[in-house]
């Protein structure tokens, strides 16, 4: 989570230079979904575009990562609160075209913040199988039905950037223990409507 | 020696001898012992309880332990084959006979036999492979109150702690489930046992 900084806002009048309306949208959506470690790479790729220095250009991305990042942070959805975070002196068109790119995707930047967020390894898929065991060397016939689980688990997404590693762990339940499995998943249904209805 | 129903296998020599013995035994005596023997089977996992049963069997009817236990080894040869080949309580009592136990004696095994077969089979059941078995499940749920990118969150987070047997040790997995992955999983496990249910 990244603070602004003072010397962000003058960074951002740097905008001022760039050749379109789009470009700038553009621009603060790559720099609010990059993580702080690519921005210096994000700014090299912007430099060319906004015909400034590279280090001109670090500043801003920086900026915009920034005043971007600060606002999903604090969850603000009104205007106002918005543009009362620019200094008096800051130029108006850009300060309104800033807030309207913001507004414009806000809700999608809060949910890709929560989609990235720390967690244990999260379950992505489910699939199961019911065999029926016929025979085995302890019994030579027999009819077990049994169930085979298989989750797809991936770890948490920060930790692998864009390669998330996704490993199947396929666990064998026995009746008895999907009903004592089903038995506490029924429980936590009633204690989640119980703080539902509250 | 005619085929026998509980093994294909030819039975080692000193069985008959040992019948011979048995058939010395009196009736309570062969009895008592019986009870000894399925207690034993019924828990397989009580040795040392056996063992002790066995000794003071031993010592109440004036036999030597060393003898008993060559005697209870080949009785004990019967009900493990009959349990892996779901005989019926006729076939372990003519299978008694042929190896040379007396009727009566004969008789009265397979009665116990038929008694205690469902717990014995459900054990032989138990005993079957499981791959990846699942032991016991915990959960947690709560709220996710606030992170370094979004100063309020107040979503709700479930986790899950599966113990796995993996070979002969416990394995830990731990699982983050959203709200609506949860009731999707929910509904998935409903529908495994409903499928069970049909099978059984």
């Amino acid at each position: 989570m990244a603070a602004l900084r003072d010397g962000d806002f003058a960074a951002l009048q740097i905008l001022l230079k760039a050749p379109s309306k789009d470009a700038v949208r553009q621009l603060c959506q790559e720099c609010f979904s990059s993580p702080p470690a690519a921005l210096g790479p994000l700014a090299q790729r912007a430099c060319p575009g906004l015909a400034v220095s590279a280090e001109e250009a670090e500043q801003l991305v920086s900026a915009v990562h920034n005043l971007t990042r600060h606002v999903v942070y604090r969850g603000l959805t009104a205007p106002e609160d918005i543009l009362r975070l620019f200094p008096e002196n800051f130029h108006q068109n850009l300060k309104n075209l800033l807030t309207k790119i913001i507004l414009e995707n806000i809700s999608s930047w809060r949910n890709e913040a929560q989609a990235s967020q720390i967690s244990l390894p999260r379950l992505v898929d489910v699939d199961w199988r019911v065999d029926i065991k016929t025979s085995s060397d302890s019994i030579v016939r027999m009819a077990v039905p049994t169930c085979l689980l298989q989750l797809k688990i991936q770890e948490d997404a920060a930790l692998c950037g864009n390669n998330p590693v996704v490993s199947a762990l396929t666990v064998e339940l026995s009746k008895e223990t999907l009903d004592t499995m089903l038995e506490g998943l029924g429980r936590i249904r009633d204690q989640l409507s119980a703080v539902a209805n509250k | 020696m005619g085929l026998l129903n509980f093994t294909r296998e030819p039975v080692p020599e000193a069985v008959s001898a040992d019948m011979h013995n048995l058939n010395q035994l009196s009736a309570q005596q062969f009895s008592a012992l019986t009870e000894v023997l399925f207690c034993f089977l019924t828990e397989p996992k009580e040795v040392e309880r056996f063992l002790t049963q066995l000794s003071d069997f031993a010592t109440m009817n004036k036999i030597s332990l060393g003898p008993l236990k060559n005697i209870v080894k080949s009785i004990l040869l019967v009900p493990n084959g009959a349990l892996k080949r779901n005989l019926s309580s006729e076939q372990v009592r003519a299978d008694f006979i042929a190896l040379g136990l007396s009727e009566e004696k004969a008789s009265y095994f397979a009665e116990q036999w038929k008694v205690n077969s469902p717990t014995l089979t459900r054990l032989a059941v138990g005993q079957t492979l499981m791959i990846n078995q699942l032991i016991d499940m915990e959960w947690k749920f709560g709220v996710t109150a606030g992170s370094s990118e979004l100063e309020k969150v107040g979503s709700i987070f479930l986790q899950l702690k599966l113990v796995v047997k993996k070979g002969s040790q416990l394995e830990n997995v731990y699982v983050e489930l959203t709200l609506p992955q949860f009731y999707s999983f929910l509904h998935e496990m409903e529908r495994v046992k409903t499928s069970l249910e049909s099978f059984s």
